[in-house]
This record gives C-alpha cells, structure tokens and sequence, in this order.
C-alpha cells in the first residue's frame, strides 16, 4: 500500500510531483453539522481557515471512503519506528468502521499540509482514544445515517459487517454509498495546531464496544517496512529538489562562543563553495555534497570564535547540581499521592535509609544525524523536507523565525532515524538552518549535520538527582517514603540555527514558561505502592546548566527523551524499593506486592515473577561477594505505570569484581496495556526498548567540559552491540476489560537501570546509586 | 574517469577519485539503500558488498572501487536471483531471503541502520548458510571495521532474521 508521505518528492529526478490532496468527487465529504455545531462555535479548530492546512472539521481530511470501497487515513503523528500509524491505527479504525484491515490501503502521516490534527509522535494510543479513533466513530455514525435513508431501513435495525451496510433485507456497501453522497458531517475540534498537543477531536460519538473488536488484538505487518527493506522507501535523507545545493554548518566552537570572524574560503580548491554567516550562524554551501564537506572543514579551520567557559564539566557535575543551581526561583511541584506525615514517620523509625541516586545527562543519539532541505520560495512559502515528530509545531517555529504566519510553511515529512522525542517539540536541529540558508541563497539548500554536530549541538536527555529517605517498621513495612527530585529544565524547543542568527524563538525555558518550557520539575512516576501511609514527593526545578552564562543563552539544552522526566524519577524510586526490601529482609517482588493496592500492579508482578523464574528471598544474596576475578550473578526487579501500561522487569547479570563489567544474561518483560492491540508489533517494540534499557543502564553518558560536550561519536557515546543481546522474554498481558489501549514504544528503556542496579547490589552486597553502571565506575564501588 | 560495476551494471563516473563511495552512490547513481550514519565507519548503516565483502562506503573513496563489482540494497534479488539461476521475469517478483525475512520477521523498527544489518546477514550467509548464534553475534560484532550499530535495539530481530533468512536458503525458494 501507499505509505507515510503521498508527497513523494522525487527522490532523484528533476521534478517535484505532488498530488492534490483534498479531493470531493465521489470521496465523503461534508454536510450541515451531524453532532459539533455546538462545540465548534466554542472552539473552532485555530486551523479552519488557514492556507496549505486541511479543514479538520472535514471529515475528509481525516478518512476518505472512496468508490471501490478502500479508505485512506490521515493522522499528524509521524512514524519513527512504533509501526503504530501503519498498524495500530488502521486496526482501529477498521473496528470502528466495520471494514477489514486490508481496506484501509493508504496511511497519510505527518506532512502539515495533508494531515489535520499535529501534534506529536508520542502516546500513540494515549488517553484511550486518539483522534483517528474518534474521527472513525464520528464517519460510522454518519454512514449509518445515510444508510438509513437510502435504504429506508431505521438506523438501529442496521448491520455492518466488511463495509457493507444491511438492514430489512437490503444491503448496500460504503462505497455505494458514499458516492455522489454528502455525508452530514461536521467533525469538531478544539486546540491549537501548531503547538506540541496540536488539534484534538471533541465530543464523545458512541464507540465500539470491545467485545465486538476483529481486527484489533491480532498481529498485522508493517507495510513500510517492506518498502524500507527493498530500498522503495523515499527516506528525509533522500529527497533532492532540483537547482538544490548542499550545505555543512560551521557551529561555534564553544556552547557560549560568538563569532570574531569567518574563515576564508580557498577558492582555489573549492572554486564552487560559498560562506553564508548570519550573526553566529556559520553555513558553507556547494553543489557537490563531498565539495560541501571537504570546504566546510577547510573554513572551519579558519574560523574566530570568543573563548567561554560557563559549564561545570562532567566530573562536578552533581556538585554543581547540588550546591550551585539555582533550585530556590521555581517552584517545588508537589507529588499526587502525598498522604500521612512523612517527616514525622522518619523521625520516629528504627530502620532507615538516606541515600541519593545520579542520573547522567544522555544523548538521544540517532543512529543517523539530523538533516533538512528548505525551500524558501521568492513569494516567502518556505518548504521543508524532513523527518519529524511533531511537523506542526515546526511549522509555527519557522513561523515565527522568519516573523511570518504558519500558512507560509509546509513541512513534508519522510522517514528517517528515530531520535526518540528530540523533535517532539517541533524540530531537532537542521531544519532551521536549511530554511536561513535557502532564503540566503534563493535556492533550496539541503543540510546534514555531521555525527560530531548531532552530538555535540543537539539536545540532551537531562542529568538529575534524587535524595531518598524512607523507613521500614519492625514487621517490615514502608512506613515513610519521601523522594525529593531535582532536575534541570526537560524542554528547549528553542531553534538552534535560530539562536545562533539571533532571530525570534520562543524563550528558554523559564520558572514562569508555559507547561512544556517551563523549569517546573513535575512529579511524573504515578506512585503505585498505596499501602504506604506516608508518601511525601517533591519536584525541583532549575535552569538547564549553562544557559544562563551563556552570551548565546545556549548551555546544555535539554530535551524531552524515551520515558522522559519519568525515567529520571523512576529510577531512584524502584532502587530505593529494593533498598528498602532490603532493609526489611523480605524479597523485592514480594515486598511491592504487599505495599500496592492495584490489581494490575499485582498482575504485572505476578506475570514477571512467574516468568523469570525468580527465587523468593531476600537481597542481596547470601552469598554475594565484591572482589575476585571470578563473574558473580545476582538479579533485581523494577516496576513502572506509564500511560495507563503497567510494566515490570527482571534483569539477571553476571559482574565481574575485579573489572566492574556487567553483563546482563537475561532480561524478562512482562507488560499490561489493557487491550494489546498487535501482539507481534508490541512485542518487537519491547525487546527494542528493552535493548535500549540496557545501553542507558550500563553505557550512555553524555561527557562535557567547562566549554561544551565532548561526547563526538560511537567511540566516545558507546550503544550496545548485537553481542550485549542478553536472552530476553517479553510477556504480553492482554486485559481486554479495562477497555482502553496503553503504550508500548516508551517504559521498556526506562526499566532496565533500576533492575540491573538492584542486580548489583543482590550479586555484591553494594549499591550503586548513579548512572550509567559503567565498568569505571563498578568497579570503584566495589573496592570501597 | 573511474568505472563501477555496481549491480551488474557498469557506470563511468565523473566525481573526483576521493569522492567516498557512499556519495557517488547515493548522489550520482540514485542508489539510495545505504545510509550516512557517522562518515567515521563506525556503525554500518552505509554497508555494501564488494567483492562479496561487507564495507563501509562512507569513508571509502571511490577510486577504491575500479572494476570491483558492487552490490548495494538495492542489488540483493538480482543478487540472488543470480545464485539461484531465476529467470529475468522470475528475478523481478524476488525478494532475497534476507529481505523477505527481515520482512517476515518484523525486525526493522526506524530501519535506518538495516541496511547495513542486510548486506552483513547476506555476506555471513554467502559463507556460512547455517550459522550458530555465536557465529551470528560474532558477524555483527567483531568482523568488520566497527560493529553494526541500531539504535532502536532490534538485535534480537535482527539475529531471528538471520536465522529465518537461514532456513529460507535451505529450502532454495
């Protein structure tokens, strides 16, 4: 079937064909509105009347029934590997309709001219009812409408089974019926679409129930993979538009440096290439790809920039958290299950724990580097080609930098390497740069950065700390649980090449930003031992590092990443359980069990616990030791709730004292979404997430010194190879009666570091309560 | 001038002789299978077969390459096609085995670094048809310039892949 982008550039030819995108004759268009009049006076969709955007409260702009009874899906979220939008979503929609899977031949995803809703590609399947969900409920009722009149039949003695509508003995298909029709249907909408949320469908149409679901709950392909592995798949990085040049950034040589002077360019050797500087923003552009690399380098070397020095380095970073952040200017975000008197509980108790838990800034580091062709038109329409999760806010991002309106640019997605939430925001580092260089120049420009620029000039997952104290009584029960989480602002969706020109961005992030860039550390890891009677969790927030010394207000931007603000709460959180398990003597599994309430908690423990094989008893083992040569195994367990999913894993490793290296042997994974969707597609979400768990766990660590990252490539930001595989075992629970779908891509990388911290602790009797568990610092722990 | 065979098919190149390979394919010849993901050889996702060889065309230059045959994404069913004597209108409809399995298997998750995984299951199978686990880990590790790199953590797809690729040249199509 057809895939992500109808907009297919043509990968190497010299034209750009497009197709018209909303189309009337004999597709489901509009009629006078069927439920929304209401709604939709009271919140028009922002979008309604802007250029080069669909009509979101056309019913066509989110499913189209044509003739030969196929449909095509639109949806702004953008696949980056979930497979949701190419599975999921037709699964769902097929219920809803009342059509087989394969009806639905073609998804359209992303671009911002031919999808209608924005938003981010994150929670695919969040709150319960995505907007396509609603969108198909909205179309089933209004084709039940009209079927009811063509045939004459009342609505409630009808029947749809395969697209095809019966009643009182008469029966007439979709396509039939939507031909030369008008369905009476106005979709209402509310929301913004360029901001990180986009447009969400209002109102509650009557939906399916679940125990009438076919197609959701089994294993449908991916139909893009198949174009991905036949080389058929037009790919961000392959788009070229004619008369397009391509371009390497010269980015500053610090995170605070402003531009002395450009370096000359050796016309001689690169008689093609050209500088183009705009404040400090620094691009070489050629017609060649290798001319633009090889003069970008030769410029770069000549290059001025200031000295700064304005960052702690790595080494010092957590004293500099600790004692010279600014924590007092935010303010402290409260827990949601904060009960009972937590301070008095600890002051009173025996058996106590103080400890606190390091977590290291990380990179979201895709396996290809982020790139961008713009196309800024002499009418001021600015065209983007690339590969992002959130297209609409992007859109209103160039907007903004070129002081222009959102209707001046279209942003075509295409695939591209995952990169795990940088761009959920709106962009993840090229695409700006591409747009400044292209108005420059007047022709399209095409940038890609560098691995050393995607390392050392993209955002970062934040570093954070956790100061713990809880208590257990004599009967070995958490009396007193108390998490104070400090980290530095999660999102900067500032443009970089923005920043650098000195044009209009949205502000840092601030104590008074709005929700997404604002410092507010907020409490993200729903607390699910209810048995506790005193819980007191607290979040601080803080400036990101560097930001505020720096000339260029840049420092180390972070960036929501895979589980974000949860991960760096969740973390600490299963570690101190199993502390505390630990203290009270009792086993880590069990002892969750006896302090949740949930059933599903319960469940998902259970599961685990019965698939690994676990061994009920205390940790850490009796026979743990901390020395020798000789590779000693242990085994921990972590719990997470995420997007109304309920995880849990257990890790077994193997360490070896004496050189502090951790190998996990096995990795067991039990997840309760509710109703599991595509058993296949959410299994191969886990084991990848699952995968990358273990590389947070025991490899990622974003190095820095007093000027910038030093992390520049795969040697210095190592990820784990095929030979770090450990066997791993995904349980899938599906749990129809809760009636709702979770997430599956996000949790899974997250669960992996307090599992395997436990791990170490139950094999060597010594815990070590920061990130990453590399060999280095193993190793110095275990000789204390 | 330099002349590549690349797919069966010869082209003569006009790009300057330390052009990296990757480049004149991907720019020059629209070959569009392989990836740039570090210029460094570091992670695969730019692989090709040369001489039946896994190598990393990122840092290659294509002078390199003079009358070597080489074999991209895009060349793995003619490839096979090839081994297999099929005819020219049985080659169209094939996909090679690594192909159809990496299909059947669902294992790409983003895919960017799959070429690369692809052309390394394709040169462990021309030698060695029935490969252990270890032989496996060991292909993707430790026998080339870097290891072959995935972000998205699909190794155990990727070494199922490989496994079902396996039985399906076993069974010969």
């Amino acid at each position: 079937m057809a895939t992500t982008s109808p907009a297919h550039a043509n990968v190497t030819g010299p034209t750009l064909s497009r197709r018209e995108f909303i189309r009337t004759g004999g597709v489901l268009v509009v009629g006078f509105s069927f439920i929304g009049a209401k709604a939709l006076k009271a919140n028009p969709g922002r979008a309604a009347a802007m250029k080069n955007t669909l009509d979101p409260t056309l019913p066509s702009s989110w499913i189209e029934i044509h003739p030969d009874n196929t449909l095509l899906i639109r949806t702004g979220k953008s696949d980056f590997g979930q497979s949701t939008t190419f599975t999921a979503y037709r699964q769902i929609v097929a219920d809803e309709l009342s059509v087989p899977f394969e009806a639905i031949t073609t998804v359209v995803a992303g671009s911002t001219d031919s999808t209608p809703d924005g938003s981010g590609a994150f929670d695919f399947l969040g709150q319960g009812t995505p907007n396509i969900r609603k969108a198909a409920a909205y179309t089933y009722q209004a084709l039940l409408d009209l079927a009811s009149e063509r045939l004459g039949v009342p609505k409630a003695q009808l029947s749809v089974k395969d697209g095809v509508v019966s009643g009182g003995g008469k029966t007439i298909s979709y396509g039939d019926l939507v031909k030369d029709q008008q369905l009476k249907l106005t979709i209402p909408v509310r929301g913004d679409l360029t901001s990180i949320m986009g447009l969400m469908i209002e109102g509650n149409p009557p939906m399916k129930p679940v125990s009438q679901y076919t197609v959701i709950g089994k294993s449908f392909k991916n139909s893009v993979i198949s174009s991905k592995v036949a080389a058929k798949e037009t790919w961000a990085t392959d788009v070229r538009l004619p008369g397009m040049v391509h371009a390497r950034m010269v980015h500053p040589k610090t995170l605070g440096s402003t531009l002395v002077s450009a370096g000359p360019l050796d016309k001689t050797k690169f008689p093609n290439s050209q500088v183009i500087v705009k404040g400090n923003l620094v691009g070489v552009v050629a017609p060649t790809e290798w001319e633009a690399i090889q003069a970008a380098e030769q410029v770069a070397g000549g290059t001025k920039w200031t000295e700064w020095k304005g960052l702690p380095g790595n080494a010092k970073l957590h004293d500099y958290l600790r004692q010279e952040a600014d924590w007092a200017s935010t303010p402290v975000a409260p827990g949601y299950a904060n009960k009972g008197d937590a301070a008095a509980a600890l002051a009173a108790a025996q058996k106590k724990l103080s400890a606190t838990y390091q977590f290291s800034y990380m990179k979201h580091a895709p396996i290809g580097p982020t790139m961008a062709v713009a196309d800024v038109k002499s009418d001021g329409t600015v065209h983007i080609y690339t590969h992002n999760q959130n297209p609409q806010a992007l859109r209103g991002e160039i907007a903004m930098m070129l002081r222009t309106t959102p209707d001046h640019v279209i942003v075509h997605v295409y695939p591209g390497p995952g990169h795990y939430g940088r761009s959920n925001g709106g962009n993840a580092g090229a695409e700006d740069e591409a747009v400044l260089l292209s108005q420059a120049l007047g022709k399209p420009v095409r940038v890609h950065w560098t691995r050393a620029d995607d390392m050392k000039w993209s955002t970062q997952s934040p570093a954070a700390f956790s100061d713990v104290e809880l208590a257990v009584d004599e009967k070995g029960k958490l009396v007193a649980y108390q998490i104070d989480h400090h980290m530095p602002a999660m999102q900067d969706d500032r443009p970089i090449g923005a920043v650098l020109a000195g044009l209009p961005t949205m502000a840092a992030p601030q104590p008074k930003g709005d929700f997404i860039a604002s410092t507010i550390n907020r409490i993200s890891d729903p607390w699910v031992y209810a048995q506790t009677p005193n819980v007191m969790e607290r979040g601080h927030g803080t400036f990101q590092v560097g930001q505020q010394a720096s000339p260029l207000a840049v420092g180390l931007r972070d960036h929501s990443m895979r589980t974000p603000g949860q991960f760096q709460q969740n973390y600490p959180r299963e570690l101190a359980i199993n502390e505390a398990a630990a203290l009270a003597g009792a086993d880590a599994i069990q002892f969750r069990i006896d302090h949740a309430r949930e059933e599903r908690v319960i469940g998902v423990l259970k599961a685990v616990r019965e698939a690994s094989g676990w061994e009920t008893r205390p940790s850490p083992r009796r026979d743990a030791v901390a020395t020798g040569s000789t590779a000693v195994r242990g085994r921990g367990v972590s719990l997470m709730l995420r997007s109304r999913t309920y995880w849990a894993c257990v890790c077994e490793i193997a360490v070896t004292p004496a050189t502090g290296a951790i190998v996990v042997e096995k990795y067991t994974i039990a997840v309760d979404p509710g109703i599991v969707v595509n058993p296949m597609q959410l299994k191969r979400q886990v084991e990848g997430g699952a995968m990358m768990g273990v590389s947070h766990a025991l490899f990622e660590e974003a190095t820095f010194d007093e000027s910038g990252i030093t992390t520049s490539d795969w040697i210095s930001y190592p990820i784990p190879t095929m030979s770090d595989l450990p066997e791993i075992k995904v349980v899938l629970l599906n749990n129809p009666q809760v009636g709702t779908y979770g997430g599956g891509s996000e949790a899974a990388n997250a669960l992996a570091a307090p599992a395997i911290a436990s791990a170490l602790h139950d094999a060597t009797g010594k815990v070590l309560r920061r990130l990453p568990l590399k060999p280095a610092y193993v190793q110095a722990l275990l000789r204390t | 001038m330099i002349t590549l065979n690349v797919n069966g098919v010869r082209h003569e190149i006009q790009a300057p002789d330390d052009t990296p390979l990757l480049y004149v394919l991907r720019n020059d010849l629209q070959l569009i299978g392989p990836q740039f993901g570090c210029g460094l050889a570091q992670c695969g996702a730019c692989s090709v077969l040369a001489e039946g060889k896994e190598v990393r065309s990122c840092v290659m230059p294509v002078a390199a390459f003079a009358n070597q045959e080489i074999t991209t994404l895009e060349g793995l069913p003619a490839r096979w096609a090839k081994q297999k004597g099929l005819s020219a209108e049985e080659a169209k409809s094939t996909l090679h085995p690594v192909q159809q399995a990496w299909i059947d298997q669902q294992t790409p998750h983003c895919g960017f670094c799959q070429n690369g995984m692809m052309i390394k299951a394709t040169e462990l199978l021309e030698s060695n048809p029935n490969p252990t686990v270890a032989q496996i880990k060991e292909a993707f590790t430790t026998s080339g310039p870097s290891p072959h790199l995935c972000r998205c953590g699909t190794y155990k797809a990727i070494l199922e892949a490989v496994q079902h690729a396996a039985t399906i040249v076993a069974q010969g199509r």
